[in-house]
């Protein structure tokens, strides 16, 4: 095939439904192309993925995915094809947006792999379903409405519980399960607005027969693989993102198995697929009949899951296949020497949990159901089901390490009702009930009182059962053999000293490495890819040269994403530049980090003390990384120095004077650098204390935690009265930080400091003012507001807190600059959700640097200099993205804890054009003149809130607002519509935004708890699809956005040579 | 639990616990890399006088349904496992699989490292074992493996497994009149013989031409089965006798019959295929199937004489997997079309012959 110009779309941010599986996807399927000589031009608005490197594509558009603005790219790259498939719901659906708007047509530009009516097919409820009963596959009884009328009258002849499921979604957004005619009234009004096509399917429920998928593929020739099947644990009612899943499937016999199989095949090729596929069934638990749920024709959550179950990479073969090759000539390359015409057989499993953002959320509905909630996940591979489980239990990242001891105080009805309504607590509520359980016969009669109300296979509850009477087993007399046997069912260290305490430590026989061959060990492999177990041969082949130990970030949640995998990556790729070998631990299989092309030696294991200790030593590496994984892996750092291991780049001691309140105050008095003051406190009474000495408002957080969670800024006594109720309980070794709150301008700063030179790529300026989570905020750079001698004394600082802390390699640091100048907020030893960003704008790659300084070589023997580096000519802007949507209940309104999923970034010569490019790409519909925008302003803000509403009315918008902002406005000459608060009745604010007749919703009031006004108004947007600013500092932005237009899109390269020729200019 | 453990001929050995049958096993180590099956591969002739380790770790999750069986008892010699399922939860289950396997005396080895024990098979291929359980067994294992090894054979495998006389096996009725050469056949295959309207009349192995002529079938069907294809020299002969007579179709042992009655020569592999994921890449569509394999024994595809032509070849290691004679109706394939366990993509193949030889085929 002669070389073509491959457009090639990505998924955009994180959101619920749709996370970094399609960076993992999109980087190997931009490496397959070029692979085969290709060019590849990129588009993706997200900024911390690898994708958007541009080592990975020729051209690299971080430009918002919308028609237009990807038609204008392809107007100026001129691409003669688009692969449609690996970027994810989004990806495909601009790709049927394009081609319906004739773009492909226009510039003639050809589909790759799965043809559109395909897409069609598959994500048209009608369709699909017409096709499925022309072909004999069973679908269970539905009808596809585009009413809330029609689905009502099919409710009436169908009856309750029903399914809704909206055509041309993600994570099944807007879909749910309705149990009487209010709910479906509320789920199809959702439903219908969140599908791009106003079309849902009602389906009759298949509630409680069990969950299967299969992966598939197809080539142009018509052969089709699996890749892999899965079994859910939860059965069909809970989202299957949101299920326990296990590879392969346990339950099902051959007959079964094949059953499925073959129905698969017959779907994938009635569909025409060529590439991956991604097919869902349910199946009856009592007798061997099914039903088809749905189809995904692209790779998917699933098929990233599937290929790090499997060592099969499905994104990389899907590519190939788009490219015409067929399964039986292109490699296996696990094996080498067989094809990928080939079925994986495992022998290990697989379980992967999913990671919910609760813990952030304490307000959220927990209830789980075809909607989708979780962030992220975590994958454990063992020898059994058992070890499997366990690890991806305590791969969450949630500190547990056991089933069971964590509801000890919850009533029996309690755990009966998550055990029939799922939560993300079912499988620990379940197994607290085994727990309970005095005998035999009693954890039998349990069993079936459990399944019969869950539904959940006897199968799993049995496991289950057998992990918990191991545990109970150790409470009672840890025994050498109890002990033995608890190790090699998969319990950590950790795990048995919570369990048997008072036993003296056992000597404990090393994990050995078994590998992932996708073959069971039928052919030699040659992928370096492991996981641990006990008691078994070993068959870790040790990297020929000196190994360093990456450690990973775990699964994605709120304030710990993708920019972590990112930037260990970036450090593994570094060690392998430097001439080491590199050795990742990490359990996400969402991640680009856990593709054993990668690293040199993936160890895929929760990153955990054990687990990275093992690496450590069965790689006899000689060094660890901990900087790049985030806070998880910042946290080993004191338990891996005891332990004996080598930490490279910052000592830990870094770590601990970073975290430790009185250390941080002493270094930096010494330093003479101001900070908000504060002090930390053992008990409320403290911190009550601590606050009336301060002044009110105080910001107050518990100490190592990541993401400003249980963070507030508490304005009196009876608010901190308030959070000394709902917050985590105070514990000694994390005592409760009090700070002064400071209003004042926010600065981020990612430096590289190496003892003795520094280096800060870019400052970062945020729009909104401290007090919003520095994830939630707009952040800008160059600083578009701030004087060059205020950067010149951040660097100043930044040197003079990292030689006092002692790094060497990355630290952030967060300032406030107000009237008395610079203050320092926090540091942070390790790399950050700008470093990505800032390595994007600059070119300077931090990571590589820092690891190179780890090494022990110095930023002036380095090609990215010292000192300031000059400011680009353009700006980037990150705006961040939410998931409210998906989370009922939730309060949108933003504070210091952290609530984004994702991040977006907008790139122009100017900071308006870069801004209003970041809010098109955050997904913000921007109001057009004469459009109307909601307003209601807190009493406090109202006059800072003129000149920007003044601003609004100026550029052509029709403010609405409700009579205490009205009467202000009107003082003020700005005219506006009234519409009444719901005190004063309908129609009143919620009905103007549930009929989706504004355009916009700024609402800043703060404080504001669950039952207000406020809060109804903003969730109201949320659920209409409205957006609602919180903050007047976004508003403002968003007006100078709107005030300005955007230049044209440009590559990512040619932004860099943008810049080169500026500074080449003297 | 009593301990066990596997004793290779090579003086390697893998330790773990017994279940309820004590004594030893003596057969082939084999592997068998299907995820599911279990119940039909221990059921499976084809694996008689073999020690089979299933490399999936946990075996026996939905229990024994007693329908998935391919033959009135397990036919391996042993079995070995990572993790047995003390606790199957399936609606077709009626009883666990430990249970059956003591029914069924059957020594057993559980918790034993299979990917260990797969590893040694791989590189050291195919290799004679003792499997002891209990600590008598253990005892004398080694002892006894040497003498085993030194008179162990392939012969008689066949004979332990075919029907001794002759049955009837009915379709629906107005497909064709086969003949079967029950080597140790598979009730799958006579399943789907059934399945495209066939009646077919089961003879033994060793069936003389008159008696495998009697009723003047249509086609005469050579059935998978155990062993050594060459320890079969009078089944062989009388495969060349009907060649040109009658339409002949075989399968697995039977293929390997078949070429060797045409001329074709026969060799051992390294160490088998055994499970259903073997892509198979049909010649004359470049269609590739994915089969159920279990076998120790292979055509050599470079000995096929001219009248016969290669139909399919193993994608993984290039192996024949199929033959058909350039004139006469003859047809064979080394993989399992009929599957049980494994998947179905070549279920169609007995009708294709069955037209291809123009005889009736009864749609289902």
């Amino acid at each position: 095939m002669s070389p073509r110009n491959i457009l090639v779309i990505g998924s955009g941010p994180i959101v619920i439904g749709q996370a970094a599986e399609f960076d993992y996807a999109g980087v190997q399927a931009c490496r397959a192309l070029r692979e085969e000589g290709h060019r590849v031009v990129l588009v993706n608005s997200n900024p911390a993925t690898i994708m958007t490197d541009t080592e990975v594509a020729d051209a690299v558009y971080l430009e918002p995915l919308t028609v237009a603005s990807i038609e204008a790219i392809v107007a100026l790259e001129r691409p003669d094809a688009l692969l449609p498939t690996l970027g994810g719901q989004t990806g495909l659906n601009l790709a049927v947006e394009l081609e319906a708007a004739g773009v492909l047509e226009r510039y003639g530009i050809e589909l790759l792999g799965t043809p559109v009516r395909t897409i069609k097919l598959a994500e048209d409820r009608e369709l699909f379903k017409r096709k499925m009963i022309e072909i004999g596959e069973p679908v269970a009884e539905s009808a596809v409405v585009t009413t809330v009328e029609d689905g009502l009258a099919f409710a009436a002849r169908s009856g309750y519980p029903l399914v809704v499921r909206p055509a041309y979604t993600l994570g099944g957004t807007g879909g749910g399960v309705a149990y009487d005619a209010r709910e479906l009234r509320e789920t199809l009004d959702a439903g219908l607005n969140a599908s791009l096509v106003h079309q849902v399917l009602l389906e009759t429920s298949l509630l409680g027969w069990k969950e299967l998928e299969y992966e598939v593929l197809r080539d142009g020739h018509d052969n089709c693989i699996i890749v892999c099947n899965m079994e859910n644990v939860d059965p069909v009612g809970v989202h299957t993102g949101d299920s326990i899943v296990v590879a392969p499937s346990q339950t099902l016999s051959d007959v079964e198995y094949q059953m499925l199989r073959t129905a698969s095949l017959n779907v994938i090729r009635a569909l025409d697929v060529r590439g991956g596929c991604n097919i869902q069934f349910a199946l009856h638990p009592n007798r061997s009949e099914y039903a088809i749920i749905e189809v995904n024709p692209r790779v998917s959550r699933s098929s990233a899951l599937a290929s790090k179950a499997t060592g099969y990479p499905i994104a990389k073969i899907s590519t190939r296949i788009a490219l015409g090759q067929t399964l039986d000539y292109i490699p296996n390359p696990v094996t080498g020497v067989t094809k990928a015409a080939y079925e994986p057989t495992l022998d290990y499993v697989v379980v992967k949990i999913p990671r919910w953002p609760f813990d952030k959320f304490p307000h959220a509905d927990t209830r789980l159901g075809t909607q989708m909630k979780s962030t992220g996940e975590a994958m454990g591979i063992g020898r059994t089901f058992r070890s499997a489980l366990l690890k991806a239990v305590r791969g969450l990242d949630l500190k547990r390490e056991t089933l069971t001891g964590h509801f000890s105080q919850w009533s029996e009805a309690e755990l009966l009702v998550i055990a029939e309504r799922a939560t993300h607590e079912r499988l620990f509520a379940i197994c607290e009930l085994l727990r309970r359980a005095q005998s035999a016969d009693e954890a039998e009669a349990e069993i079936a009182r459990t399944a019969s109300l869950s539904a959940i296979d006897r199968f799993w509850l049995h496991e289950f059962d057998a992990l918990v009477a191991i545990e109970e087993r150790l409470r009672r007399a840890a025994s050498p053999e109890a002990i033995a046997a608890a190790l090699e069912a998969g319990y950590s260290t950790k795990a048995l000293r919570e369990l048997a305490p008072h036993e003296p430590a056992v000597s404990i026989e090393a994990p050995v490495f078994r590998m992932v061959d996708t073959a069971a060990a039928e052919f030699p492999a040659r992928s370096p890819y492991y996981y641990l177990s006990y008691g078994e041969t070993d068959e870790m082949r040790r990297p020929v040269r000196e190994a360093v130990v990456v450690v990973g970030s775990g699964p994605i949640r709120i304030a710990q994403g993708i920019e972590f995998d990112y930037s260990c990556v970036h450090a593994a790729w570094a060690l392998r530049e430097a001439g080491r070998a590199s050795v990742v631990v990490n359990n996400n299989p969402e991640t680009v980090s856990t593709d054993f092309d990668v690293s040199d030696v993936l160890v895929f294991e929760p990153p955990g003390a054990d687990e990275v200790e093992s690496a450590y030593r069965g790689t006899g590496a000689a060094g660890v990384l901990l900087a790049f994984g985030g806070q998880t892996a910042i946290n080993l750092a004191g338990e891996l120095q005891r332990r004996g291991l080598r930490i490279i780049g910052s000592d830990p001691s870094a770590v601990e004077m970073a975290e430790d309140r009185e250390q941080f105050d002493s270094a930096l008095a010494r330093l003479g650098v101001s900070r908000p003051k504060g002090k930390a406190a053992r008990s409320f009474r403290e911190a009550r204390a601590i606050a009336r000495e301060l002044g009110f408002p105080v910001l107050v957080r518990p100490s190592f935690v990541l993401g400003g969670r249980a963070m507030e800024i508490v304005e009196n006594e009876a608010q901190l009265a308030v959070y000394a109720e709902t917050a985590p309980p105070i514990v000694p070794d994390a005592p409760l930080l009090v700070d002064k709150y400071l209003r004042g301008l926010e600065l981020e700063v990612d430096a590289i400091f190496d003892g003795d030179d520094i280096l800060i790529p870019g400052v970062f300026e945020h729009v909104e003012r401290a007090g919003i989570h520095s994830g939630d905020s707009i952040g800008a750079y160059p600083p578009p507001s701030i004087a060059p001698e205020m950067e010149q004394r951040v660097l100043a600082v930044t040197r003079e807190v990292a030689r006092e802390l002692g790094i060497r390699g990355l630290i952030n640091i967060q300032f406030v600059v107000d009237a008395d100048g610079l203050h320092i907020i926090e540091a942070n030893p390790r790399a950050s959700r700008t470093v990505p960003i800032i390595q994007k704008a600059t070119g300077i790659n931090m990571v590589a640097a820092a690891t190179r300084i780890a090494l022990g070589e110095k930023l002036r023997d380095m090609e990215y200099g010292t000192g300031l580096h000059p400011r680009t000519p353009f700006y980037v802007v990150k705006v961040p993205v939410f998931s409210f949507s998906k989370m009922r209940g939730v309060e949108t309104a933003l504070g210091p804890e952290m609530k984004s999923t994702g991040e977006v970034l907008g790139i122009d010569v100017t900071f308006a054009g870069a801004l209003r490019k970041g809010f098109i790409a955050a997904g913000i519909r921007l109001p057009g003149t004469g459009g109307r925008i909601l307003v209601s302003i807190a009493d406090a803000e109202k006059q800072a809130a003129i000149p920007v509403l003044r601003r609004y009315a100026e550029l052509g918008h029709r403010l609405v607002a409700t009579p205490g902002t009205r009467a202000v406005l009107n003082a003020h000459g700005i005219a506006s519509e009234a519409i009444n608060k719901i005190a004063q009745g309908s129609p009143h604010v919620l009905d103007l935004i549930g009929s989706r007749a504004v355009d916009l919703v700024v609402n800043d009031a703060k404080g504001s708890r669950e039952i207000s006004d406020n809060y109804k108004i903003r969730r109201a947007a949320v659920e209409a699809g409205i957006a609602c600013l919180t903050s007047l500092d976004t508003a403002r932005a968003l007006a100078e956005a709107l005030g300005s237009t955007a230049g044209p899109p440009r590559s990512l390269q040619n932004y860099r040579r943008l810049a080169e020729r500026v500074r080449a200019t003297p | 639990m009593p301990q066990a453990a596997l004793f290779l001929a090579d003086g390697s050995r893998f330790d773990g616990s017994g279940l309820g049958i004590e004594g030893i096993a003596f057969g082939e180590a084999v592997f068998y890399t299907g995820m599911t099956g279990y119940e039909e591969a221990l059921t499976d002739p084809s694996y008689a006088g073999q020690i089979l380790t299933f490399t999936y770790p946990l075996i026996g999750n939905y229990g024994v349904s007693g329908s998935a069986a391919q033959y009135a008892r397990a036919c391996v010699a042993g079995a070995i496992v990572k993790q047995l399922c003390a606790h199957p939860s399936h609606h077709a289950s009626q009883c666990d699989l430990g249970t059956w396997l003591d029914r069924e005396r059957i020594p057993v080895m559980t918790g034993a490292d299979t990917r260990a024990i797969t590893i040694a098979l791989r590189e050291h291929g195919t290799i004679w074992a003792a499997l002891a359980v209990g600590e008598a067994a253990l005892a004398r294992a080694e002892v006894e493996l040497s003498a085993f090894v030194r008179r162990a054979t392939t012969q008689g495998l066949v004979a332990g497994v075919a029907t001794p006389q002759a049955y009837r096996c009915e379709g629906a009725g107005g497909g064709a009149r086969v003949t079967l050469i029950d080597c140790g056949v598979k009730r799958a295959v006579l399943r789907d013989l059934a399945a495209i309207g066939a009646s077919v009349r089961v003879v033994p192995y060793d069936a003389a031409l008159d008696e495998i002529l009697a009723d003047d079938p249509d086609a005469v069907f050579i059935s998978p089965g155990p062993g050594d294809p060459t320890d079969l020299g009078a089944t062989i002969a009388t495969l060349r006798d009907l060649i040109g007579r009658k339409p002949l179709f075989g399968v697995c042992l039977g293929h390997q019959l078949l070429a060797l009655a045409c001329g074709a020569s026969t060799y051992k592999l390294p160490y088998g295929h055994r499970g259903g994921n073997q892509p198979v890449r049909v010649t004359s569509t470049q269609d590739v199937l994915i089969t159920a394999h279990n076998h120790g024994y292979a055509v050599d595809g470079t000995s096929l004489p001219g009248d016969l032509v290669a139909t399919m070849t193993n994608l993984n290691d290039g192996t024949n997997e199929g033959f058909r004679h350039r004139v006469l109706p003859v047809a064979a394939v080394q993989f399992h079309p009929e599957a049980s366990p494994g998947p179905s993509d070549a279920r169609g193949l007995f009708a294709q012959w069955f037209r291809d030889a123009e005889l009736p085929v009864v749609e289902a």
